[in-house]
């Protein structure tokens, strides 16, 4: 008995994940600059659990083994136990990401406000929607965001659009991973979020790239955006990375007008020293085309792909990464090409932009059109900017019940003709006060065409305790998701450049989601100092009716004689009965 | 006379099938006070669109008609002629097709003009004598709105008795019919026809969730979309711990009627209907205007009792008014942004008054009917109510 307690003991404690498991850091920071003058910074801390895996969810009934960590953070790691989260993506953005002229951003979540998205494995004592709900809480918690107010009116499950980033370990049949997904848009991210966020790295801004972010600078971006996203990659093991990303606009600062700019002039400081625990600290820098005439300061470590790269594990003392155009006497903006060519040449300069800053294949554009508090239109219009190959987005509409499709009018012109452009519509309806809408569908954009898609809507008229405190404000709708899916960008994306490789590398290859911006919807308010008027007023109406019809009905009518002289003398000399009372 | 009503019905039927080719049914199709979430036409196409997607459409809560109406398209502007049971056909059908609140809602392509026929349907069978189409038609009507149920009294009476006019001399309803067989067979044919009903319904979406998106909300009132009766403002301001309360007074509510206006005028079960239409008009979940226009033109069915009428001008009065503000207002409030909530709310109380004020007159018309001698009541003899 004892002895097989004690076998069970070590047993447990070799097969413990807290043994002879490896951590590994990474640093890495992008800096690109854009076309439009400004300059795109993206930060990845990556913490490498090797050989770890997520929690099953059938193990949830027993106590958890302890949990020792020397770099990945500790408050994470209980969360992701606590509710068995196999995977987690977290994305708290402020700004609408201009595809047009900023192309596809290093971190795919750019959908205004908050993004909270996990896969999960059923099996376990708690449902999924009840450990979703919990890990709303925690990271609501963790992070100083109102994740909370995911509630299952704003839950929804798109699995063609977000499939899982990494693997997802074998369960026991018929125990199967399901997804749970929720936006805020109106969520805003600043220094409260920013602070805990760097409580999680083992180097916060005190040594490594984590010293640049400096919440006055970062919250001073056009585009600022925060990430999370936690990972299994089978063999290798749990991977956390976490994510800044922000597009500053050195233009704006300079007082000659000029795009140049450097670490100390964007984020105010120098990178001071390495990060002693990092296996890897690295800056990237995007080259442009040598013909433009920039100068990078110091000398970078290596040149690779198109971008240098500085080492900062090497470096001995403060980095100040610097890029000028000394012929370049002001920063002229550019008007961008209408739409990329691929039959004729390109030039220098757009080749610099399709090179290293790939515009989208399309353009798109999405209202909500109606002045009405009770209708309303949705309208989608994607441009194909291919002139010889048709396009298949998969367009993902998440829909709160405030505001109701009216499915049976959707419509789809190209270039104003009607044409059958929407295949493998899948569609969940909304419940009102308890679920939203869910449409997934695709998208057949032929060649430099112009797709609309229109969507008569209606709005709904929500109780008074339902609206937000400022309810004339109207509601923000989440954005739309549409991934290119046409062969050219799947079969023929070939890795080409090293951010490609990378990005394939942490599974967002070949599927690029793009977000719209959000919108708001006004909805028509009940008065909201009324409840009490409104029950005394209705019920007053009420009981008038029901007291005169009820006094109606009880009564008998009887003919009374009247005498004039002796009004008191009334006397009924004659009865009749009206109706059957007196039976 | 006769030649006139002849002439005029066809006419007023090709007027309204005109109208109904014209661009006012598009106009009109989304209005909220002629179509409510539960007649709506355009969720009704909603519907229909998501089932031939194979989308189950009572997953949601856009779609809250019956399944068995699914497969059936809308031939609206279809007179449902011939519904008197009184004769008189010619102007109860004018009241009928020239009802302004009849005839706006038919070509809003509401279901609920399918509704009123029904319901119109199991009253003229019910005249006629007969008792199985009628109880089988206000199962139908029942299944598509539940409230019509609370009809079976009045019907089961009017099958039992004749539908002459008793109302000037009033007698007991012969109780000992009340326990018959007959009775019970009836009930039981009832039972049956809304039990098979409800069984198909299951059977064609595939489950039971068609009640809770039907039946249910009428009684939990999900869709607060505003309308003339005086449910979506009472349960959009409601305090949320005070709502099942309350949901449960105003269903009951409406219930509490049946018994004592069927005892009063057992005498004459057909009064006793187009009472409770009035008091539906008022009072029902998502009520809208075809609601208060059926009550409205039954009352031609009934001319011995215009003269006992107290005040009726008030009453017009009070409709033209809310007829006036209720487009008014839900405009002011929900297009041009210059109104709020109130404004329609308001009107909608008027409208409450003036259906109620109707019915309160027509009511105590009907009984005053029984001592006759309008006008001549002089100064010796007054009538009161004891």
């Amino acid at each position: 008995m004892w002895a097989q307690s004690t076998v069970a003991l070590v047993c447990a404690l070799l097969a413990s994940p807290t043994l002879g498991r490896h951590e590994e850091y990474n640093e890495d920071l992008v800096l690109r600059p854009l076309p439009d003058g400004k300059l795109l910074a993206r930060f990845a801390f990556t913490t490498l659990l090797a050989g770890a895996v997520p929690r099953a969810p059938a193990s949830l009934e027993d106590e958890d083994i302890s949990q020792h960590y020397t770099l990945f953070p500790l408050a994470l790691g209980q969360i992701l136990r606590e509710y068995a989260v196999t995977e987690l993506h977290l994305s708290l953005n402020a700004g609408k990401w201009d595809y047009d002229r900023w192309g596809y951003p290093e971190e795919p979540g750019v959908g205004t406000g908050a993004e909270l998205w996990a896969w999960m494995g059923d099996g376990a004592s708690s449902s999924i929607d009840a450990r979703w709900k919990g890990t709303q809480n925690a990271l609501a918690g963790l992070f100083c965001a109102s994740l909370g107010a995911m509630d299952n009116q704003r839950t929804t499950s798109p699995t063609r659009a977000f499939p899982p980033a990494g693997q997802l370990p074998r369960l026991h049949s018929p125990h199967r991973h399901a997804l749970r997904h929720a936006t805020l848009p109106a969520e805003h991210v600043c220094t409260e979020n920013l602070t805990p966020f760097l409580k999680l790295l083992p180097c916060p801004a005190r040594a490594g790239a984590a010293a640049l972010l400096d919440p006055h600078r970062v919250f001073d971006a056009d585009w600022h955006g925060l990430g999370m996203h936690v990972r299994w990659r089978a063999g290798v093991g749990i991977e956390l990375s976490l994510t800044v990303q922000a597009v500053f606009d050195p233009v704006r600062g300079a007082r000659d007008g000029k795009r140049d700019w450097s670490l100390r002039s964007i984020f105010d400081r120098g990178i001071p020293r390495a990060c002693p625990v990092a296996t890897t600290s690295q800056v990237r820098v995007d080259l442009p085309p040598a013909d433009s005439g920039f100068e990078l300061s110091p000398e970078p470590s290596r040149i690779e792909h198109g971008q240098a790269i500085f080492d900062i594990m090497d470096t001995t003392q403060d980095l100040d990464v610097a890029m000028k155009w000394p012929q370049e006497p002001k920063f002229a903006y550019r008007a961008l090409p209408p739409t990329i060519d691929t039959s004729t040449p390109l030039t220098t300069s757009a080749a610099f932009d399709l090179h290293h800053n790939p515009r989208i294949p399309f353009s798109f554009l999405r209202t909500l059109k109606g002045a009405s508090q009770d209708q309303g239109t949705l309208a989608l219009t994607v441009r194909n900017h291919d002139s010889t190959l048709p396009l298949d987005v998969l367009y993902l509409e998440t829909m709160p019940w405030h505001v109701e499709f009216y499915l049976h009018t959707m419509r789809t012109t190209c270039d104003a003709i009607p044409c059958d452009a929407l295949s493998n519509l899948t569609y969940t309806p909304p419940v009102p006060h308890t679920s939203p809408a869910l449409l997934q569908a695709m998208l057949t954009i032929p060649p430099h065409a112009t797709l609309r898609l229109t969507l008569e809507a209606r709005k709904a008229f929500l109780r008074y305790t339902e609206h937000p405190p400022d309810a004339q404000r109207g509601w923000d709708l989440p954005p739309a998701v549409l991934i290119p899916i046409s062969p050219l960008h799947t079969s023929q994306s070939q890795p080409q450049s090293q951010t490609d490789k990378a990005e394939i590398e942490r599974g967002w290859g070949g599927r690029r989601r793009v977000y719209t911006p959000v919108l708001l919807v006004d909805l028509a308010t009940p008065d909201f100092s009324m409840p009490y008027n409104v029950i005394i007023m209705s019920c007053t109406l009420v009981a008038l009716i029901f007291g005169s019809i009820f006094n109606i009905l009880t009564r008998r009518f009887a003919l009374v004689k009247v005498v004039d002289s002796e009004p008191e003398e009334k006397e009924s000399a004659e009865e009749v009965d009206a109706g059957a009372g007196a039976q | 006379m006769a030649l006139s009503a002849q002439l005029a019905f066809p006419a007023l039927v090709a007027a309204r099938l005109l109208l109904a080719l014209s661009p006012l049914p598009d106009i009109l199709k989304d209005d909220n006070q002629l179509s409510s979430p539960l007649t709506s036409y355009s969720r009704l196409r909603e519907g229909i669109y998501l089932f031939r997607n194979g989308i189950d459409p009572y997953a949601g809560g856009t779609f809250r008609h019956m399944p068995w109406r699914r497969g059936r398209s809308c031939g609206y502007g279809r007179a449902r002629s011939k519904t008197s049971g009184a004769g008189r056909e010619g102007i109860v059908a004018a009241s009928y097709l020239l009802n302004p609140y009849l005839f706006l809602s038919s070509l809003a392509l509401s279901t609920s003009t399918f509704e009123n026929a029904l319901v119109l349907l199991a009253l003229m069978f019910a005249c006629e004598g007969r008792p199985s189409p009628a109880l089988l038609t206000l199962a139908l009507s029942a299944q598509l709105s539940l409230p019509t149920a609370l009809l079976l009294p009045a019907i089961t009476m009017l099958l039992l008795t004749t539908p002459l006019s008793q109302l000037a001399t009033p007698r007991a309803f012969p109780t000992a019919q009340v326990f018959s067989k007959r009775t019970g067979r009836m009930l039981a044919e009832f039972g049956t026809y809304f039990a098979v009903l409800t069984a198909a319904a299951t059977i064609a979406a595939g489950g039971m969730s068609w009640a809770e998106n039907t039946w249910g909300a009428g009684l939990a009132l999900p869709d607060l979309t505003p309308n003339p009766g005086l449910w979506w403002y009472f349960f959009t301001e409601m305090f949320d711990y005070f709502r099942p309360f309350f949901l449960v007074v105003f269903s009951v509510h409406l219930v509490i009627y049946v018994v004592p206006l069927c005892v009063k005028f057992q005498h004459d079960p057909l009064y006793a209907a187009f009472l409770l239409f009035g008091v539906f008009a008022v009072f029902k979940p998502y009520a809208t205007l075809p609601d208060s226009g059926i009550f409205i033109s039954m009352l031609s069915l009934f001319p011995e009792v215009y003269p006992y009428l107290r005040y009726p001008l008030v009453t017009a009065l009070l409709h033209v008014h809310a007829s006036a503000l209720l487009p008014l207002f839900h405009h002011l409030w929900t297009r041009a942004g210059t109104g709020n909530a109130n404004f329609f709310y308001a009107s909608t109380l008027v409208l409450g008054l003036a259906g109620g004020g109707a019915l309160i007159d027509c009511a105590w018309a009907g009984l005053r009917v029984a001592i006759g001698g309008a006008g001549k009541e002089g100064a010796e003899w007054v009538v009161v109510q004891e």
